[in-house]
């Protein structure tokens, strides 16, 4: 017996172990994106750029030999689109799998109430009225989309909604419902769009190619604050795994959990999605993969999957630069791609040991 | 002390009424059983207990405090709920289930304790399903499941627990692990048990009390023998059913009788006399009655199963005491009923000094040109603890021109005809 239960608390060791790999990896592919791009830029170069910009180290480095150039490429286009692509892929991986705990369903994902079309419709909104202002300095596509996203959130949340209520099945169906109706106004913003149509649909496919330090200025906050306080309700979405009703016989507050997940996650989704467009596949696949990996315990499983989301879009950004340089491929064709087979090999290989 | 007190509660679903003014109150070291028909408001009555479905009227008190004031975590410390069927989303392991047990006691900033393992462990144990732990929640077999997810809610280290058929899945011996469990659960940790059953029996064996629900109401609540009776059960549930005190249990068990025949029906009109002894005779007696045939019995003393039988049942019978050979008296009040019968059927009963004298009123019943069917599967020789007696005895009966019935049904074909030679 004994063996049993410091073999169980010794997971909380084995979890750490996780973390710590997955940030090694998150690291890692974090250089190599920095090496990868249309300028070939030497990498020792790159490690003086980076060092020069830490301000204690920078002066006692002189900055000779480097091209003005080579550093805007690293610390002005390169760098900002990493962290872009961080805080995206953290975003969604964690969206989606607070998403798909409350739904008890692997098959939910971060734009299943109605965040992708909301923020598509807010986004096409501002790119073919052609609003011109900027709010503190964020571009007006991000802020229509952040605002479409959440309102889309708010109307489904409150179709839904029965008296104090909101049953999930309902959610489901009015977030497709909702979806379906905006995205049919985002599709005839598309066919009135005109000279607009390019920068439209490229905003729809969603990447990087713009991503500029204001942009994570902007939404870092919102996911530095988010994620911690959805983590706080590990446990709760770990019970609601047993159904609504037990696991308010087991003490938790569900309908008070929900909503207050339900909040955070289209955040954080709107958040992403306002910086990148909308990037389909990390949201659904990255929390059921790592389900798979680590198992299903949220205490787990959310910060493990948003380390891998991260991973994942950072990867495939560095993929998009390349694989048709000199022209830039969206990442979500690249996500989907790469992503896809893997998903399907994970699938075939555990699917004796894993059940949904 | 806990104490759950159930005030005027009334609930409705939109617009059905489920539950009207029910009340009743209940003490630890109590183990409750709900009863009714389906849709009678089982599961609503302890849905309402468990704080999932506020009553539209009422009040539901633990302790002295209404639930519905309380925190859910706090009502969550002192109720625990095992659902009929549990339903788990993601493959937890069992252990991880149990420990889901334990959220009640853990605050937001928390992680699961060796305090909180121990716990577990402990249920898991006292539950049978310790060495299940790590297998996956969604891989184990039905009983199992629902052994863990009671283990889930010892976990909770509540003061009540509700339970919505804990038997539904499980075949007899984990139905009587699992029972036996709640009673040591209920007497020595002073639980407060409240199960929904749907088998009279195992409710009776195992309920200090039991709640008759129907229509919305309690028909009855109170100790098995006040609320199983013949008639609470033919007015709720429709069936008839013999209630009787089994001898080895010391509990009542309860007897549907299948089919309604007699309703449709009637024969009282052909009066059947049995003339059986030592459970020969109680099938074919039950069978003649729930035909709606008028039967009699007899001679048959205290004690013996057909005697029994025929209380049940309700007929008339000659009784002699218990071990005692046949008296005249009661001799010659069997054959009055011999006589006042239109047909007499002889059952394969062993025959000893004490009960020899049946046969001789079989003898009577054919002298006075009664019908007689003797049912003649097992030889008399075989039969015969009388050194002869008995045989010669039947097979003078034989020579005088009885019928011989195989089984029962031939039996009833038997009278059934000679019903219509009569009445035609």
């Amino acid at each position: 017996m004994k063996v049993c239960e410091t073999e169980y608390l010794r997971r909380y060791g084995r979890w750490k172990y996780i973390i710590v790999v997955l940030i090694a990896l998150l690291g890692l592919v974090t250089i190599l994106s920095l090496n990868v791009g249309f300028a070939q830029i030497p990498t020792s170069h790159i490690v003086r750029i980076l060092v020069n910009e830490i301000p204690i180290l920078g002066n006692m480095n002189s900055g000779s030999g480097l091209s003005e150039s080579e550093r805007m490429i690293i610390t002005q286009i390169r760098l900002p689109r990493i962290f872009a692509g961080i805080l995206v892929g953290v975003s969604l991986a964690a969206s989606g799998a607070v998403f798909q705990g409350i739904f008890r369903n692997p098959m939910a994902d971060p734009y299943v109430l109605g965040v992708s079309s909301g923020a598509a419709l807010g986004a096409a909104l501002a790119i073919v009225l052609r609003v011109g202002f900027t709010f503190f300095g964020i571009d007006t596509v991000t802020v229509m989309a952040f605002i479409g996203a959440v309102a889309a959130t708010l109307t489904v949340y409150n179709i839904a909604r029965v008296g104090s209520r909101t049953p999930v099945v309902t959610l489901l169906l009015s977030g497709i419902a909702v979806s379906i109706f905006l995205s049919a106004i985002v599709s005839m913003l598309q066919v009135v769009a005109g000279w607009d149509l390019h920068k439209l649909v490229f905003w729809l496919m969603g990447g990087f190619s713009y991503a500029e330090w204001k942009d994570v200025w902007a939404i870092l906050p919102l996911v530095c604050v988010g994620i911690p306080l959805a983590y706080l309700f590990a446990r709760d979405l770990n019970i609601m795994a047993l159904g609504e009703e037990e696991a308010q016989h087991l003490g938790v507050d569900v309908e008070k959990s929900k909503k207050i997940l339900i909040v955070l996650g289209s955040l954080l989704t709107a958040a992403a999605v306002s910086i990148s467009g909308l990037i389909g596949f990390v949201g659904l696949i990255v929390p059921h993969l790592t389900r798979i990996l680590v198992g299903p315990d949220h205490k787990i499983l959310m910060p493990s999957s948003l380390l891998t989301g991260a991973i994942f879009i950072v990867s495939c950004d560095a993929l998009a630069r390349v694989v048709f340089v000199p022209s830039e491929v969206p990442v979500g064709i690249i996500t989907a791609l790469s992503g896809g087979p893997f998903f399907i090999y994970l699938l075939r290989k555990k699917k004796g040991s894993y059940s949904l | 002390m806990v104490s759950l007190e159930i005030d005027g509660v009334s609930c409705r679903y939109e617009s059905i009424q489920v539950l009207d003014s029910l009340s009743f109150s209940a003490n630890e070291r109590e183990f409750i059983g709900v009863l009714g028909p389906n849709g009678s408001g089982k599961t609503t009555l302890l849905r309402t207990i468990s704080r999932t479905l506020k009553p539209q009227r009422g009040v539901v008190l633990l302790d002295g405090r209404d639930i519905y004031q309380m925190a859910n975590k706090d009502v969550a410390k002192q109720v625990a709920v095992v659902p009929q069927d549990s339903i788990v989303a993601f493959n937890f392991t069992a252990l991880d289930v149990v420990l889901m047990g334990r959220n009640p006691h853990l605050n937001r900033f928390q992680l699961e304790s060796s305090d909180d393992l121990l716990i577990a462990k402990e249920s898991m144990e006292l539950t049978g399903t310790w060495h299940l732990a790590n297998r996956s929640i969604v891989e184990v077999s039905g009983g199992e499941r629902q052994r863990i997810i009671i283990a889930r809610a010892l976990a909770q280290k509540p003061m009540v627990l509700l339970l919505d058929e804990p038997t539904l899945h499980l075949d007899i011996n984990s139905q009587i692990g699992v029972l036996d469990l709640l009673t040591s659960l209920c007497k020595d940790s002073k639980l407060l048990v409240i199960a929904v059953f749907h088998d009279f029996n195992l409710a009776s064996r195992y309920c200090d009390k039991i709640i008759l629900l129907h229509d919305r109401k309690i028909v009855s609540f109170g100790e098995p023998e006040k609320v199983l009776t013949k008639e609470n059960i033919s007015n709720v549930f429709r069936v008839e059913a013999f209630v009787k005190r089994h001898p080895m249990t010391d509990s009542l068990y309860v007897i549907p009788l299948l089919g309604s025949r007699s309703r449709e029906v009637r024969r009282e009109d052909f009066g059947v006399h049995l003339i059986c002894g030592g459970g020969s005779g109680a099938s074919l007696m039950t069978k003649l009655v729930r035909e709606g045939w008028s039967v009699t019995a007899g001679v048959l003393n205290i004690l013996d199963t057909d005697h029994e039988a025929a209380q049940t049942l309700g007929i008339p019978i000659v009784s002699e005491a218990p071990f005692s050979p046949i008296t005249k008296e009661a001799y010659e009040e069997n054959l009055r009923l011999i006589e006042q019968a239109d047909a007499v059927i002889v059952t394969e009963f062993l025959i000893g000094y004490g009960n020899v004298r049946n046969l001789e009123a079989v003898k009577a019943a054919l002298e006075k040109s009664i019908p007689t069917i003797v049912l003649d599967n097992i030889p008399i020789e075989k039969r015969d603890f009388t050194n002869g007696e008995a045989e010669r005895l039947f097979k003078e009966l034989l020579a005088k021109g009885v019928t011989i019935a195989k089984t029962h049904d031939e039996c009833i074909r038997i009278i059934e005809s000679l019903r219509n030679q009569r009445f035609s």
